[in-house]
């Protein structure tokens, strides 16, 4: 019997056996900086996104968060977790941020029982049951990695889980990736040597590393480097 | 033409009117008293037909009605008796906006001008019992040509009775003069005429009648033969939407009072959707027991309200908001008494917009937006908020914003993306810090417990203001400093008032 005859057979009784289902298309919302647009095609909705880069040097991950909640207010409400209370408006505001779709939460503000990380776990999980919402941002950079990486995976699952079904994209701010292959999307930002222009500073150069993608594997990274201007450029 | 809504032995229907429907056919089968007094004295003041047919009399006291056996006695309660009124005057609103409310129990409402809306008066009497009958009620209901007329019928007659311009006389003939608003000594003058029916009263030659019993006999007649015409007294056009309730014992579980809360939630919404009316700002008030200081007795409250961006007539979603706010409070003494009350307002009628995006929805994000404020906390140490829309401030200092309720309805997009640049993480509060200046330019910044060397330095940028009250004055640096993890551009800035560097926050 050849593989044909064979196949035709296991397809008689299994009519879908071989067929190949493809995913689902999904929209994405757009970061606003070209380079990550160009590689990723954007932040994917009902996925876990997760945005690294390192807390004492300026990574840029900040600039490219507020550069997508930009680009996501014009078109969605938003909802932007603030673990250490670390977001400017000045910068929000000189971006395009849409300040009446963006919910801001502040957390570790008040004499609050829970700890900053458990506010904002908290905060997504009921945001997240709600509906409505295009982009849920969760900004952890400011919470040591050490106590970040006691977060259990199962966490992670959940929201990954959660977001699926949600028409929404879930992104988290860290120093580090954390939710490993419960993140659809894993983008490691990192410093390059930055220019000051007759003693003013005036651009940040940068460099995106895609950690985990849509269709590669963990070990297949991907590289692009990029500058930001500074408001005063 | 008037339409009077009656209900017999309104005590007993309005003390039932809580009870499940199927309660409630049970309970009116059995024999049921409302009593009311001091607690050594109670009397019965309203009784049922069945209680009535086991011989129980208005005015009899405790001790002869637990003589009859598998009485139901309930205590007199205003409360209820006043939602039983608004409920009922809620039936009427629903075929006329002109309702007078007569009495407890009794409404008159005016059906001139109704007939090619609602029918012939056979069809609206109809559709008046099957509403009231839904809302709880059993009715008795008269229509004629005058108010009066109207009443008295729907007081003497069972059912429905409809009574044609022109035969009020005829029609309320066979009914007793007791119903009439009569003194006690004119009855008894009357008994001794031997007049009980209205028809012998209408009877009557007039002016013996007036010359014997005055103006006031004359005008009982006219009564009688369903003569008088008068305005009606309307209802105000905007009722307070209040609902309070007493406990006999201050309680401090707040299982007890999320109760009682929710049933007068159900009463408040029950009477704005009567009248096709929403609310859009809640208020509590909670009572504490009264506690004994030095100086004589003060008395506590609890007020909370709410404030919400659409009117709604959800009692899950008005409940859901007073809940979550009780339960982060820590009272300090039992609650004694709990009032809510809706302002009223004409319910949202808008329809989605197709080319709008996808919003919260309005109604729920409330919920949402408490239980948020329940994990994070309402405020800072400032006194922002920590959970809404940022606005910047008109001023030229430094982070200076304030926070706005988040709303998903009529948001407008004002602000429009730009090219991407770099953001400041703000460390709030600025973190204090020490600097090495060389001539004028910062040399070593001490951050993170080390002094780290400045590679580049860009300043100083100086800026002051508020010299009249609460001045600031600053020299701001933007500095590049070596760290482990690479190169990190930082803002500083030194007070120039208090003489103190600070370091403000991280390019990132």
């Amino acid at each position: 019997m050849d593989a044909a005859s064979l196949r035709a057979q296991i397809e008689a009784q299994q009519p879908y056996a071989f067929a190949v289902h493809k995913r689902e298309q999904i929209g994405r919302i757009d970061t606003g900086v070209a380079a990550i647009d160009g590689i990723t095609g954007g932040i994917p909705l009902r996925t876990l996104t997760e945005i690294c880069g390192s807390n004492t040097s300026s990574s840029g991950k900040t600039s490219v968060l507020i550069s997508l909640l930009a680009q996501a207010t014009q078109e969605h409400y938003c909802a932007l977790v603030d673990a250490s209370d670390s977001f400017s408006p000045e910068s929000g505001g000189a971006a395009g941020v849409n300040f009446s779709r963006l919910l801001w939460v502040r957390c570790g503000k008040s004499m609050a029982k829970l700890r900053p990380l458990e506010q904002a776990f908290k905060v997504a999980d009921i945001l997240l049951q709600g509906s409505g919402w295009g982009l849920v941002a969760v900004d952890l950079s400011g919470i040591p990695e050490r106590i970040v990486r006691r977060v259990p995976l199962s966490s992670w699952f959940r929201f990954s889980r959660v977001i699926e079904k949600q028409s929404a994209a879930l992104v988290f701010v860290e120093q580090e990736p954390h939710a490993t292959s419960c993140a659809g999307l894993v983008l490691r930002i990192s410093t390059m040597p930055t220019t000051f222009s007759a003693n003013l500073f005036t651009r940040l150069n940068l460099n995106i590393e895609i950690v985990r993608g849509p269709g590669k594997k963990p070990v297949q990274s991907e590289n692009s480097r990029f500058s930001l201007q500074t408001q005063w450029a | 033409m008037f339409a009077c809504l009656f209900v017999p032995d309104f005590p007993v229907q309005a003390a039932l009117l809580p009870e499940e429907q199927a309660r409630r056919a049970d309970l009116r089968r059995s024999p049921i008293v409302i009593w009311d007094g001091p607690a050594n004295l109670l009397q019965v003041v309203a009784r049922n037909n069945p209680a009535r047919k086991a011989g129980i009399e208005i005015g009899m006291t405790k001790l002869q009605v637990e003589i009859f056996g598998g009485v139901i006695a309930r205590k007199r309660c205003a409360a209820e008796e006043e939602f039983a009124q608004h409920k009922l005057i809620g039936c009427a609103n629903a075929f006329s906006p002109r309702v007078e409310s007569t009495c407890p129990g009794t409404v008159i409402l005016d059906l001139s001008g109704t007939e090619k809306l609602l029918g012939n008066l056979e069809s609206v009497a109809g559709k008046i019992e099957r509403l009231a009958e839904e809302s709880g009620f059993q009715l008795q209901i008269a229509i004629a040509s005058n108010p009066d007329a109207a009443l008295y019928a729907a007081r003497g007659f069972r059912g429905i009775t409809i009574i044609p311009s022109g035969q009020e006389a005829m029609k309320l003939a066979r009914l007793r003069v007791n119903v009439l608003p009569v003194k006690p000594e004119m009855r008894e003058t009357l008994e001794s005429w031997g007049i009980r029916i209205f028809r012998a009263l209408a009877e009557l030659p007039e002016i013996p009648l007036t010359e014997r019993l005055g103006q006031e006999g004359l005008f009982l007649q006219r009564l009688a033969r369903g003569e008088i015409r008068r305005e009606l007294a309307l209802t105000d056009e905007i009722p307070r939407f209040v609902e309070s309730y007493e406990f006999d014992d201050p309680v401090e579980t707040l299982d007890s009072v999320s109760f009682v809360l929710n049933r007068l939630l159900q009463n408040v919404c029950a009477r704005l959707m009567s009248r096709s009316l929403a609310t859009n700002e809640l208020r509590l008030r909670l009572n504490l027991e009264v506690r004994q200081r030095e100086k004589g007795m003060i008395g506590e409250k609890y007020q909370q309200a709410w404030k919400l961006p659409v009117p709604t007539q959800d009692k899950k979603v008005l409940f859901s908001l007073v809940q979550l706010d009780l339960e982060k409070q820590a009272f300090i003494a039992p609650i004694k008494k709990a009032t809510i009350e809706a302002m009223p307002m004409k319910p949202r009628m808008a329809q989605g917009n197709l080319f709008a995006p996808p919003s919260p929805e309005a109604e729920r994000l409330e919920i949402t937006l408490a239980r948020i404020r329940g994990i994070v906390g309402a405020c800072d140490g400032d006194g922002l908020s920590c959970v809404g829309s940022p606005r910047l401030l008109d001023t030229h200092k430094p982070d200076s914003f304030t926070i706005e309720s988040f709303s998903s309805v009529a948001t407008t997009s004002s602000a429009t993306a730009t090219a991407s640049t770099v953001a400041l993480r703000v460390f709030r509060p600025a973190l204090e810090t020490s600097v090495q200046v060389t001539g004028t330019v910062p040399n070593l910044v001490r951050f993170a417990r080390k002094y780290r060397r400045v590679l580049a330095a860009s300043g100083p940028w100086c800026c002051s203001g508020n010299w009249w009250n609460n001045a600031w004055s600053r020299e701001e640096w933007d500095v590049a400093l070596k760290t482990t993890a690479g190169i990190g551009l930082y803002r500083i800035f030194r007070d120039r008032i208090r003489e103190q560097w600070f370091v403000e926050g991280i390019f990132d």
